[in-house]
């Protein structure tokens, strides 16, 4: 069986983190940026399960700890979606430049 | 002998009693200087006897220490300095004692008093010092004493010029004096006069520094002594109290250049060229000061102009080698210049003007102040049979003796303008007819005459102690152990005499015809070009305002536009670019997560590629 | 004997912080009392030490030394990199010690006129006095630097909260400058830190010494780190061009801010430059004594000139500040005995003179509103005695014998005619601007006509005649009889002699 090497599904998985890193970074929909993250989480699995099948000492680890990644991250969209709302309701807006009241 | 340290404590403690405690004390403060002067007088007085019979003595102990090197103060009593001693307390005494009558009623009596201590003390210290150091220390606090006696009428804008000219003037001199002093200690070791001479005489020390340092040293009697080019200030100073003109700008402090010079006469006898400095600085000043004397209304300021003349004088016996001649001047011309000074604080006393144009026909009133006077006039004309004849009669020929030629013929001319201006002094104030209201016009006080009449008496025969005629004792006396101070008595040609008798009679002939007679006008000068150089004392002044004073100004003003321009530039520049910082840095404080992750971003990616290219720290 | 004498004394001023908490706000005079009484014992406590050690006692007994903070593992590293608590004094720092308790006292006296917040006042005021105490009795570079950045903040508060009107002002560029000193400083003693693994004074010394090979530091390393040690001390001493921040904070700041700040803070530079420029690089010292004394002369006849043409008093007495700190960089230019001493009583000698002259002009600020020479002329009609003690003031400060200044000037001139005679002529005409400066100054506020109604205008009265006196006496003292300092310096020197090899 001819595998795939491990640096393909690195890059996949750099190319991937860096577009959810721009996208997190740049866009000002905060949903966009949600979105966002949810790519660099989902980059990281790559990573992660990439390793439990071609790294040094192959395990099952990491493709377990790529399951606690999707289980935070659904958790963590949750969250985010709910102060979304919260947000929406409050300020009728989900630009992110508006929402820095931190700063002050 | 070995008290005499006591001596110059009496008015230190005069002055610190009445700064404290004057206040309270009023006019009863005059009676505590008085008597504290007397007692150091006294004191004086029987150092000076005991120094007939008895050596040299000398005591010190350490003052300083730096490093290994131990700098001492003490005193001595030797020939010099017990001379000295009596003439400057005695003369302090008398104008203590005259001050109680010209202050009185003077609401700060108890200041001048305490000034007067504080000088007389300086003063009297300066004369025992037995080494360079301690001469400077008490230099300069005599400087203060006059400076503070100056300006004693503070309130007027011309005493604080005065004074500030005065101190400025001498301190430019003591600067001389302290650097040629730092040399010589590097030179000899030491700031002992003893081993300074010791050096000298060794010759452990190169002519070329003898002559540096004696004309440093020189610089610093000229600026004391009032010599040309630093004799600006002596005129001014007479905005003093009168009595101080007597005591500090007439008979003591201004002759301690003089002192100076005679104290370090080894060192200056080692390098002609610097004697022949002195010789030239004092013949110029003399005839200088004496032509500008000539013109002079003021009556304080003709003094103070035949004041610088004779310390020219002075300075001349000094630089032509005639130690004996210099001293003998200097202390013949304490007594009839602070009689002279008295005499004239009696008649401003009496007239309230000090403006002889306005004066006239005291003779009359003024029976005691006007005799005394002449007796001064006498002395100071080199009249024969008064002390100032005998004296400057010494320098002449020590000046020929010497080989000074010109200077010589400087000096005689000096003493015809001396004769001359004293005599129009004498004419204008005493003789003809008084040309203004002199109807309130009193004799002073008997406290004020009888110091005067003391002076008369010395004025006349202070001369005979050292005399062609009866014996040079004072000369044998001076010089006495001291080979390097020269002989005792120079002898000189005896048409000297003949012709400085000539001359000054022919100076008194002349004012008599121009200013009591009137067979020639009185303003014989006119309003020519010569008369207004001379009134205004050759613009040496106004050369100074245009050229060192606007120099120093200019420097000044340069330096504040380095300052507001280059310096503060500086301090720009550094606020502008920390504030600089501080704004690049809050840019990135927006409130913006999205902008801080870039940040943190960015960092991280900075670091991950400085640790890859560098291989990390433990490389 | 002594257990923790220095620490006490140090750190004696917290009590009064301690007490001054538990005084109300408002009650004015309760502050000043407790503010006053708290600076007394750390005198009491110098001037005893100073007593003893005249009557002969060692220093060496008032070291005192705890385990602080290490780094790596002791049991390989032993002793090296560890920083110790170490406090101990040596003649020098003692004479600063005295100096610094008597002027804080005398300053505390002078804060009578501070009229708001007495409370924060006196509380930054002694913690200000913790840090200058501190300083001059630390062994220890890093302590050394600790007690240096303390006396920056409460300076920084003092001068921006109670100053004139441009206080705010001249308090940035005071901590942006000095803070830039003490960078420069705190880099140059990690790189000895990091070097030689110690930070106490005296065994740095001793290592920097034996390492004439430079093995543990180039002899360009070395020439570096005593130029930055220059920079940073020459901040504070001021050194030309590094002044500027100095003449705002003279001008700026409350009289009895400016007494400590000109009295002490600025000696600290001077006191870092022998100390440890001087100390632990004596060898790359000779090599830049030329450029010291010209600096010198150039700080000398810099500030001279300028405080002639200033007419504002407090101005003036700024740039002769200056001036004066230019006979303490030619003394230790010279880098002989005389020079050496001299400049060491200049130190104390400016700190004494600084701090009378100052007091005087809160004197008569207090009462005429200003400082402005051509507004006050004739002073001494109206305030007689104030008018005296300028005048004696300016007289020590232009080195009139009798007085301190003139003994420091005198030697200070005495050494360094004997290394650079021509550029001692040179800084010789100093001697003459610094009269002409001072009279002009002085002269001009008390003489001449009077220019203002000095009617209901008090002389100096009460609590205001102790630091006038005390400070003229102790100038005259110094001035009359100097053995008083140069006994308890002759060991200093010696060291410093024999680290310079002369």
């Amino acid at each position: 069986m001819s595998s795939v090497p491990l640096s393909l599904y690195l890059a996949l998985a750099l190319i991937l983190f860096c577009i959810g890193l721009y996208g997190a970074l740049t866009k000002r929909n905060i949903i966009i940026v949600l979105i966002s993250i949810e790519l660099m989480l989902n980059a990281v699995n790559i990573n992660l399960v990439a390793f439990s099948k071609f790294g040094v000492m192959p395990s099952i680890t990491g493709q377990i700890f790529a399951l606690f990644v999707m289980a935070v991250a659904a958790a963590e969209v949750a969250i985010g979606v709910a102060i979304l709302i919260a947000l929406y309701r409050n300020r009728n807006t989900v630009n992110i430049d508006e929402v820095n009241t931190l700063k002050n | 002998m070995e008290n005499a340290w006591i001596i110059p404590l009496f008015p230190l403690l005069s002055f610190l009693f009445l700064i404290f405690f004057g206040k309270r004390l009023k006019d009863a403060s005059a009676y505590i200087g008085i008597l504290l002067s007397l007692a150091s007088f006294v004191y004086s007085l029987l150092v000076l006897f005991e120094r007939f019979t008895s050596p040299t003595h000398k005591a010190e102990s350490v003052w300083l220490t730096i490093g290994d090197v131990q700098l001492t103060a003490g005193f001595e009593v030797n020939q010099l300095n017990a001379l000295m001693l009596v003439i400057v307390s005695l003369v302090s005494f008398l104008v203590h004692t005259y001050s109680k009558g010209y202050m009185h009623g003077d609401e700060r009596i108890h200041v001048y008093y305490a000034y007067l201590g504080l000088f007389t003390f300086a003063m009297l210290g300066l004369v025992l010092s037995p080494n360079l150091l301690q001469t400077y220390i008490f230099w300069e606090l005599v400087g203060l004493g006059s400076f503070l006696l100056i300006g004693f009428y503070f309130y007027k804008d011309e005493a604080k010029r005065a004074a500030k000219k005065a101190f400025i003037m001498t301190r430019i001199g003591d600067v001389g004096l302290l650097i040629g002093m730092i040399l010589l200690f590097w030179q000899a070791g030491s700031f002992e006069y003893d081993e300074i001479f010791a050096a000298v005489e060794a010759g452990a020390i190169s002519s070329t520094m003898i002559t540096l340092t004696a004309i440093l040293i020189f610089i610093g009697a000229m600026g004391k002594s009032g010599q040309f080019p630093l004799h600006t200030w002596l005129p001014d100073a007479m905005e003093g109290p009168t009595p101080v003109s007597a005591l500090i700008h007439a008979a003591t402090m201004v002759a301690a250049g003089v002192y100076l010079v005679a104290s370090l006469f080894p060192l200056f006898t080692a390098s002609e060229t610097a004697l022949m400095t002195v010789a030239i600085v004092g013949a110029f000043t003399a005839i200088f000061a004496a032509s500008i004397g000539l013109v002079q209304k003021d009556i304080k300021r003709v003094l103070a102009f035949s004041t610088v003349s004779q310390l020219g004088y002075m300075m001349l016996a000094l630089g032509s080698a005639g130690y004996v001649a210099g001293v003998f001047h200097l202390m013949t011309h304490a007594f009839f210049k602070a009689l002279l000074f008295l005499a004239a604080g009696s008649v401003i006393h009496a007239v309230h003007t000090q403006d002889i144009e306005k004066m006239g026909g005291l003779w009359k009133k003024l029976r005691v102040t006007g005799p005394l006077f002449l007796i001064g006039t006498l002395a100071i004309s080199g009249v024969p049979l008064f002390s100032g004849f005998f004296s400057k009669d010494e320098i002449l020929i020590a000046a020929w003796a010497h080989g000074n030629t010109v200077l010589f013929w400087l000096a005689v001319v000096a003493a015809f303008f001396t004769a001359f201006y004293m005599f129009r002094l004498f004419f204008m104030v005493f003789a003809g007819e008084s040309r203004t209201d002199m109807k309130h016009v009193k004799e002073s006080p008997s406290v004020m005459t009888i110091p005067m009449v003391v002076l008369a008496v010395l004025a006349v025969v202070a001369g005979y102690v050292n005399t062609p005629w009866f014996g040079t004792f004072l000369g044998d006396w001076l010089t006495d152990g001291n080979p390097a101070l020269g002989h005792g008595h120079i002898e000189g040609p005896a048409w000297i005499m003949i012709v400085a008798t000539i001359v000054s009679l022919l100076g008194i002939f002349l004012a008599w015809l121009i200013y009591s007679k009137r067979s020639l006008a009185r303003d014989w000068l006119g309003a020519s070009t010569l008369y207004n150089v001379l009134y205004n004392k050759y613009y040496i002044d106004e050369l100074y305002e245009v050229t060192i004073l606007k120099v120093t100004k200019g420097i000044s003003v340069l330096l504040r536009f380095i300052e507001t321009f280059l310096v503060e530039g500086i301090v720009k520049g550094v606020a502008g670019a920390v504030s600089g910082l501080g704004h690049v840095g809050s840019k990135f404080q927006n409130g913006q997560i999205q902008r801080y992750g870039t940040v943190a971003f960015i960092g991280v990616a900075i670091l991950i590629v400085v640790f890859t290219v560098t291989g990390g720290y433990l490389k | 004997m002594n257990v923790a004498y220095l620490s006490i004394l140090v750190f004696s001023p917290l009590l009064g912080i301690l007490a001054l908490l538990l005084v109300p706000k408002a009650n004015e005079s309760l502050i000043k009392i407790v503010g006053l009484l708290a600076t007394l014992p750390a005198l009491l406590m110098s001037l005893v030490v100073f007593f003893q050690y005249r009557t002969g006692a060692s220093l060496a007994s008032f070291t005192e030394e705890y385990k602080w903070f290490q780094f790596g593992d002791p049991s390989t590293l032993g002793d090296l990199f560890s920083i110790k608590y170490e406090l101990g004094i040596d003649g020098f720092s003692l004479v600063m010690l005295v100096l610094t308790a008597i002027l804080s006292t005398l300053a505390a006296i002078a804060s009578i006129y501070i009229k708001k917040e007495w409370k924060g006042y006196f509380m930054l005021f002694l913690l200000l006095e913790i840090g200058m105490l501190g300083v001059f009795a630390a062994e220890n570079l890093i302590l050394f630097f600790i007690f240096f950045e303390i006396t920056l903040i409460p300076t920084f508060f003092l001068i921006g909260k109670w100053g004139y009107f441009e206080k705010e002002k001249a308090a940035f560029s005071f901590l942006i400058y000095n803070g830039l000193g003490s960078a420069v400083l705190l880099i140059v003693i990690m790189v000895l830190f990091a070097r030689t693994g110690t930070s106490n004074i005296e065994g740095l010394t001793a290592i920097i010494a034996s390492d004439s090979q430079h093995l543990l530091l180039s002899a360009g390393a070395k020439m570096g780190l005593l130029v930055a040690l220059l920079i940073a001390f020459g901040v504070k001493l001021p050194i030309f061009p590094l002044h500027s921040w100095m003449v705002r904070v003279h001008v700026q700041a409350s009289p009895s801010v400016v007494m400590l700040h000109a009295g002490i803070l600025l000696k600290i530079g001077a006191y870092g430059i022998i100390r440890f420029g001087m100390g632990i690089f004596p060898d790359q010292f000779q090599e830049i004594a030329v450029v010291i004394a010209v600096l010198g002369v150039v700080n000398l006849l810099y500030g001279a000139f300028l405080a002639l043409v200033q007419i504002d008093f407090k101005m003036v007495l700024a740039y002769s500040s200056i001036s004066h700190m230019g006979i303490v960089l030619i003394g230790l230019g010279a880098l002989n005995e005389a020079g050496i001493q001299g400049a060491i009583f200049q130190v104390v000698s400016h700190g004494l003179i600084a701090a009378l002259l100052f007091f005087l002009v809160g004197v008569f600020y207090e009462r005429l509103q200003t400082s402005n020479i051509p507004n006050l002329g004739g002073m001494a009609k109206g305030m007689p005695i104030t008018a005296g003690f300028l005048l004696a003031g300016a007289m020590a400060s232009l080195g009139m014998p009798g007085m301190s200044g003139f003994v420091s000037e005198f030697m200070a001139f005495l050494g360094l005619f004997k290394e650079m005679p021509i550029l001692a002529a040179v800084g010789a005409l100093g001697i003459i601007l610094t009269a002409v400066y001072l009279l002009r100054a002085v002269l001009g506020i008390t003489y001449g006509k009077t220019q203002r109604d000095f009617a209901g205008i008090t002389d100096i009265r009460r609590a205001e005649w102790i630091p006038a006196l005390v400070l003229m006496g102790i100038i005259v003292l110094i001035g009359v009889y100097p053995s008083v300092l140069t006994e308890p310096l002759t060991s200093t020197l010696e060291t410093i002699m024999l680290g310079i090899g002369g």
